[in-house]
């Protein structure tokens, strides 16, 4: 017992001491590489959830207890996007330093407008976000906004290289507003354009772009494509003009191939996280991605 | 008893120097500065997070309810009668033929303060509810460190702490059901736990436990008609789990394993003072310990689809008296033995967003029982089969087909006993509403 408890102390001093860079965790792969143009090698960031994998529903591994067992900091999407897995995570790591409240806890949620925020809420409307709608990063103007709560928390957590993460975060807004400017003229050419989405993953960005969204592959959140709800579509889509179907890479693709097969619309996959396409590595390059799939 | 005493003063200090220690900087006050509609005194967002669980079987078995309850596993169940005159109030899931409203479940969760949560599990049967847990958590502790103390499900083992709404199968394991009874290891006490800050994860932990389990431990002490046995039961905690875990990944593999022991006193009394009627009784005096293992390992295939193989074994040794009553109500007292052993191994997979199928296989393995040396010979190696498959039309519902093919009861009426096949086709209906429940892995 005695030689378990000295091991386990020297254990203990040993991961403190080697500790220079300050130890950040994100759920999401995106806001990892936003950390990461912020924090420069200042800070050790770690993504938890995969970006090919389904955001709402994150397998729960025991490993990402150890990861939130010595982070410094967590910084989480918010908006209940986390609530189906983050919170047992979070009790399991006994980690004071970032629980909800803390300093330690940053919720990028609470940055932007989130839009479509139910007025009720009932499961009778499948798996809703009772707080709005979470995929708000999708939206390449939103990045700014997170961008900056970034470097004020890394900047309140480790307030000697404040100067170092405050310059950083005014390079990467100046560089992202210069590729949003690209964007924006690119998108401009899809404004008045009617999609059909697999689920509400892309409202942001079709919203800012005056895209509309004429209906959802999935009849409710979270609920699979039912015939019933297909027949639906069909005779909704016969009566429009639709100009493309927007899959996620994760849900099964059935049902919209079959749609832009039968009816001659453009079908287009489009990554929602780093790693979800090879091309989608870094917040830039997921951009770049999503714009080049939308309009080539 | 020593060690006790100088742990508890520890833990005191440390809630309170991390409680004074700790700066609460409000920061979430910015996050959601909504005004609330109607009373100025309007609590609502202190309400706690609540859901209800509701268990719903309809079941269909070989056998008569009637013969179902005088079926046993020798050694390992425990007499229902004698049970029933002791007030074992937990019904038994899946219990009747046709339908069973096996349970609702209401869980109240939420952070008391800065410092600790609080939460709390009302189980409630069809003619009788109790707290089946009720505990709070530190929140503060350093070096990882985290206090449990309340009723709670003991982390002894890997199924042990998950609610029946977590199960992958309709029913308990064999082995936890015999060794812990149907809602498992579930106690009053304390549990310290550690999580190492490494790369993968370790965790280390302990409970002193006050020992009420009445299937392996039991501290209510029993005496005998004439008071020639008297024991008087054990005075404050006398159970201590300890365990280990770790986790780590290989790719998309995850390997989470563990290794959990138990070792308490056990002093049961099945009817050594029980008068009415003419039956016999006994009452166990007895050292016992279990030790445990268990392995999980789960592959993803994609976002959705998985396979996940568990399986985990565990030994009990009881050393001890055995008094025996007979029908003259002379007690006779003889010298206990017990090595009894026995495990599980499930496979579950899920083929898609609302399909999952899985088999079981229960063992009942080792049966060793000695009275003052001499082998009593109960049957070994006694099998059940289970098959399942699961519709979840979303997270918080779930349809579930489950065949039981079960080799592990036998027959005590006629003459010699002998093993009496029992089948079983479950349909279960499990549902949940209010807050989303995560579930640990
Ligand atoms: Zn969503």
């Amino acid at each position: 017992m005695r030689k378990l408890c000295i091991t386990l102390f020297i254990l203990l001093f040993a991961s403190s001491a080697y500790a220079g860079k300050m130890k950040v965790v994100s759920t999401y792969p995106y806001i990892a590489s936003i950390v990461d143009h912020i924090g420069g090698d200042r800070v050790r960031v770690n993504a938890l959830a995969r970006g090919d994998f389904d955001p709402h529903t994150v397998i729960p591994k025991p490993s990402f207890i150890s990861k939130l067992r010595k982070a410094d900091v967590l910084i989480i999407n918010g908006a209940q996007l986390e609530i189906g897995w983050l919170p047992p995570l979070l009790k399991q790591s006994n980690n004071p330093a970032v629980n909800p409240g803390s300093s330690g806890f940053l919720d990028l949620s609470t940055h932007v407008k989130l839009i479509d925020v139910p007025k009720s809420i009932s499961r009778e409307q499948g798996d809703i976000h009772p707080d709005g709608n979470p995929h708000y990063y999708l939206n390449p103007h939103n990045i700014p906004l997170l961008a900056k709560a970034i470097s004020e928390k890394l900047s309140e957590c480790d307030s000697r290289n404040s100067s170092y993460y405050k310059s950083n975060c005014r390079n990467f807004i100046t560089m992202w507003n210069q590729k949003t400017s690209q964007w924006d003229s690119k998108l401009a050419a899809l404004k008045g354009k009617q999609v059909i989405e697999y689920h509400k993953n892309y409202d942001y960005l079709l919203r800012y772009y005056s895209i509309s969204l004429a209906g959802t592959i999935e009849p409710l959140p979270g609920i699979p494509p039912t015939s019933k709800h297909i027949e639906s579509l069909e005779k909704m889509i016969s009566s429009r003009n639709i100009s493309f179907i927007l899959m996620d890479v994760y849900n099964p693709d059935e049902a919209g191939r079959h749609l832009s097969k039968k009816y001659g619309i453009t079908f287009v996959k489009l990554p929602h996280d780093i790693g979800a396409v090879p091309e989608a590595n870094d917040i830039v390059s997921l951009f770049d991605e999503i714009v080049r799939r939308l309009t080539k | 008893m020593n060690r006790l005493l100088l742990i508890l003063p520890m833990i005191l200090v440390l809630v309170c120097s991390s409680a004074q220690a700790r700066d609460f900087s409000d920061t979430s006050a910015d996050a959601k500065n909504e005004i609330s509609a109607g009373s100025p005194f309007s609590q609502s967002k202190l309400i706690p997070d609540i859901s209800l669980t509701l268990d719903f079987s309809c079941l269909y078995r070989n056998v008569s309810d009637k013969k179902y309850d005088t079926l046993k596993s020798p050694e390992f169940t425990l007499a229902s009668t004698d049970e029933a005159a002791h007030g074992h109030d937990i019904e038994e899931m899946n219990a009747n033929r046709g339908f069973n409203l096996n349970y609702a479940e209401i869980t109240f969760y939420s952070v008391v303060d800065p410092y600790f949560d609080l939460f709390a599990v009302c189980h409630i049967g069809t003619d009788h509810a109790e707290l089946e847990e009720g505990y709070f958590t530190t929140r503060g502790l350093p070096l990882g460190l985290q206090l449990k103390a309340g009723k709670f499900l003991s982390s002894f083992g890997r199924i042990n702490e998950q609610h029946a709404h977590n199960w992958d199968f309709s029913d308990n394991s064999l082995v936890y059901k015999f060794f812990f009874g149907e809602e498992g290891l579930n106690e009053i006490g304390v549990r310290l736990t550690c999580v190492v800050p490494l790369d993968f994860y370790l965790m280390f932990g302990a409970e002193i436990l006050q020992g009420e389990n009445e299937m392996s431990f039991g501290n209510k002490g029993f005496r005998s008609i004439n008071g020639a046995v008297d024991r008087s039961g054990s005075q404050g905690p006398d159970l201590y789990t300890g365990y280990m875990k770790t986790s780590f990944d290989i790719g998309d593999l995850i390997v989470f394993t563990g290794i959990s022991g138990a070792a308490g006193k056990t002093q049961n009394n099945h009817g050594l003072d029980y008068v009415a009627g003419t039956t016999t009784g006994n009452a166990v005096s007895a050292d016992s310990y279990i030790v445990a293992g268990d392995i999980t390992l789960r592959y993803s295939i994609d976002s959705i689809r998985y396979v996940s193989l568990q399986t985990e074994y565990l030994y009990r040794r009881q050393d001890g008296t055995l008094y025996n009553r007979d029908v003259l109500n002379n007690v006779t007292i003889s010298d206990l033995r017990k090595k009894q052993s026995g495990l599980y191994a499930q496979f579950v997979a899920k083929l898609s967003k609302r399909w999952r199928l899985g088999c079981r296989y229960d063992l009942l393995q080792k049966n060793e029982v000695k009275h003052n040396g001499m082998n009593a010979r109960e049957p070994e190696n006694l099998p059940r089969y289970a098959g399942m498959l699961e519709y979840n039309p979303t997270e918080f519902s779930r349809i579930r087909l489950q065949y039981n093919h079960d080799l592990s009861k036998y027959e005590y009426e006629t003459g010699t006993p002998g093993r009496k096949l029992n089948q079983e086709v479950i349909f279960q209906y499990n549902l949940a509403i209010g807050a989303h429940g995560a579930h640990a892995f």
